[in-house]
């Protein structure tokens, strides 16, 4: 294989490493039955915590679990909401990226800014080559030449698809995606293990959206998720809201969208946004030709109701 | 104590389930602005001073009240359509893409057929915003109802793909050259859409809005359309039973909805900006959808509540200008004010089920 291929599935990794952490988070939350539209604003949240909390306590590792924190802030609020409350669960994931992309902007103003908007710059993870392993032709500067939160995110897809598919709490949080009277008859609390999924879901997600700013940018700028929540989303479904299918999913729009970014780099007479709208058009796609096929978890979107007297 | 609990949660919740829903969204709204005042707080500021410095900015002259109702008239047109799908729960999250898609056709129209009079250039901008919109929502209909990709996906989707439509006709034969920033020549003044009172910047897009929502109360209340639309959203097997086709109904929404999506863009290019201006649907989907569930779905309580968003907006503006007060804090606003609006929803909805 040539370096341009190696350069461009390289590529693919690297853009889909963000997506990767918040399709994982995504499958906690639709696996015990809540809708995962929030994604979008947990990954802001994810990612302006990140790049405040790095910038705050000097330390990428405390931008790393702010973002997490981030992230799960904003969880709560759709866990409440949706669990305790039984909002709509599409539009509550709606509504908390609005709120999202207002609070990240105005605290970057209000707090660090005087009313302008600031740029706050953050150190980049650089790749850090893994010795021996990197040396390997093709599948070294493919898979071992990459930036820490790379590896992090799909080291993740093991344990998160061990946890889901051979622990009983995995088997606990599926039941309630399916079931939730049933799960509940046996013994379980569908209520708590749905705020429990969607409050550590929303957590990834905002690791995710740390991977942006710390991974890839450098700072934080305005609503920068710029859609990517919605793309993970479409990637849960691409992989059958399952962890390793995901991770499919994500690779697929990375190379869709760093084919995107090579299309432009050799100036072809395709005009720049024609080529900008590919990942979405491929999203779409890839969606529609799954067609039916996609089975969704049988109660998600259905609130569950304990009996009150 | 877990029984007192219990017993003032469920006092709670008989109340919210008996509770009017315009005494909900005035609650949902004075706890969204009391939340937000921490944050206000938080930035070095006076919250009295900030909000009251919001009221004037957007009530304090005919002129800014002028540029408030500009603002809230794609809201409304948006709104109700919206609306009109949410009552069949259809949702149709697709506004701005549609809207950016209708302001493009509404454009196209605005720039090639420049030797027709005002009477019928004006009409025929409007209308082909209304189909541009259609057409967009249409596909997004299309996908859902052929392949089953869920409609909230696929009108997101769609979202992006529209907003670049029009940075790709801005960048290529529709752009201005040496504008310096992605946005069409001035329209010539016979597609402009006329004041309605001269010397201010109101145009007549508020008159269409009203109509639109009185159009779409009638429509949801007075019309075999409308009773089918509430049967669809009531129950979707009692609507199949009772001979409702559902495919129809949900492609005949969503054209609705988004043919009102595209007017709202059509409106503000032609009576706003008099040019196509890359970015300028940006936000408006969104509130078109916090608009509709605050007004809880009825196409006439989308009046109050696009108006409030308008003017939510004007003042923003003017809040940040005299106070120093971010504006983005208003998104804050919107989104608290559509989660309490859904959990009070979701909370009655259980109430009435158990």
């Amino acid at each position: 294989m040539d370096t341009a291929a190696i350069e461009f599935l390289a590529a693919a990794l690297r853009i889909a490493a963000p997506l990767l952490f918040a399709a994982l988070g995504g499958i906690l939350s639709e696996r015990a039955g809540i809708f995962a539209v929030g994604l979008e604003g947990m990954m802001l949240a994810g990612a302006f915590a990140g790049v405040i909390g790095t910038h705050v306590l000097d330390t990428v590792g405390g931008g790393l679990a702010m973002s997490m924190l981030g992230g799960a802030a904003l969880g709560s609020i759709v866990a409440v909401a949706t669990v305790r409350f039984r909002a709509d669960q599409m539009v509550t994931g709606l509504a908390v990226n609005i709120l999202a992309v207002g609070l990240t902007s105005f605290l970057l103003r209000g707090l660090f800014g005087r009313g302008e908007a600031p740029v706050i710059r953050v150190p980049i993870l650089a790749p850090v080559p893994i010795p021996l392993l990197s040396d390997i032709p093709v599948l070294g500067p493919l898979l071992f030449r990459q930036p820490p939160l790379t590896y992090l995110g799909l080291a993740l897809t093991v344990p998160l698809f061990f946890f889901l598919m051979h622990t009983r709490a995995g088997l606990t949080l599926r039941a309630i995606g399916e079931n939730p009277e049933a799960a509940f008859a046996v013994g379980a609390d569908p209520l708590r293990v749905r705020m429990i999924a969607v409050i550590a879901g929303s957590a990834l997600a905002g690791l995710g959206g740390a991977v942006l700013p710390l991974q890839q940018v450098g700072t934080f700028t305005d609503a920068m998720t710029n859609g990517r929540g919605y793309i993970a989303l479409a990637a849960i479904i691409v992989g059958r809201w399952m962890p390793f299918g995901a991770l499919v999913g994500c690779l697929l729009f990375g190379a869709a969208d760093a084919f995107q970014l090579r299309v432009q780099g050799l100036r072809l007479p395709v005009s720049s946004y024609v080529i900008q709208m590919m990942p979405y058009v491929v999203a779409l796609t890839l969606l529609a030709s799954l067609g039916r096929t996609a089975r969704l978890p049988a109660a998600i979107g259905i609130p569950f109701i304990r009996d009150r007297h | 104590m877990s029984e007192a609990m219990d017993a003032v949660i469920d006092r709670t919740v008989d109340g919210i389930a008996a509770s009017r829903p315009l005494v909900l969204a005035l609650v949902a709204v004075g706890l969204a602005f009391g939340i937000t005042s921490i944050l206000v707080v938080a930035s070095g500021k006076n919250p009295f001073v900030a909000y009251w410095s919001l009221v004037t900015g957007a009530l304090g002259s005919t002129d800014r009240i002028a540029v408030g109702l500009n603002k809230a008239t794609p809201y409304l047109l948006a709104g109700v359509g919206v609306a009109l799908a949410f009552r069949a729960r259809i949702i149709n999250i697709g506004g701005e893409g549609q809207i950016a898609v209708g302001g493009l056709s509404a454009s196209w129209i605005a720039l090639n057929v420049a030797t027709a009079p005002a009477l019928v250039h004006v009409p025929l901008g409007l209308l082909a915003a209304a189909a541009g919109g259609a057409v967009w929502a249409a596909l997004a209909a299309l996908i859902r109802l052929r392949r089953g990709v869920h409609e909230v996906l696929a009108t997101l989707l769609l979202n992006f793909v529209g907003v670049l439509l029009v940075s790709e006709a801005l960048h290529g034969e529709m752009g201005e050259v040496g504008a310096g920033f992605p946005q069409s020549p001035l329209f010539p003044t016979s597609a402009w859409l006329p004041k309605l009172v001269p010397r201010t910047d109101l145009h007549v897009g508020i008159v269409l809005a009203v109509a639109t929502v009185i159009i779409g109360h009638v429509l949801l209340w007075r019309t075999s359309f409308g009773f089918r639309l509430r049967l669809v959203g009531a129950s979707r097997s009692a609507a199949a039973y009772a001979g409702v086709s559902l495919p129809r109904s949900f492609l005949a929404v969503m054209l609705l909805s988004g043919a009102l999506a595209g007017l709202a863009g059509g409106v503000e290019v032609l009576g706003v900006h008099y040019r196509l201006i890359e970015g300028f649907s940006q936000g408006f989907g969104f509130n078109a959808v916090a608009i509709a569930l605050l007004a809880s779905v009825s196409p006439m309580a989308v009046l109050p509540a696009g108006l409030f968003f308008g003017f939510l907006e004007t003042g923003a503006l003017a809040m940040q200008r005299a106070v120093g007060v971010p504006s983005p804090l208003i998104f804050v606003i919107q989104g608290l004010t559509m989660v309490f609006v859904l959990s009070a929803a979701g909370l009655a909805a259980g109430a009435r089920r158990v």
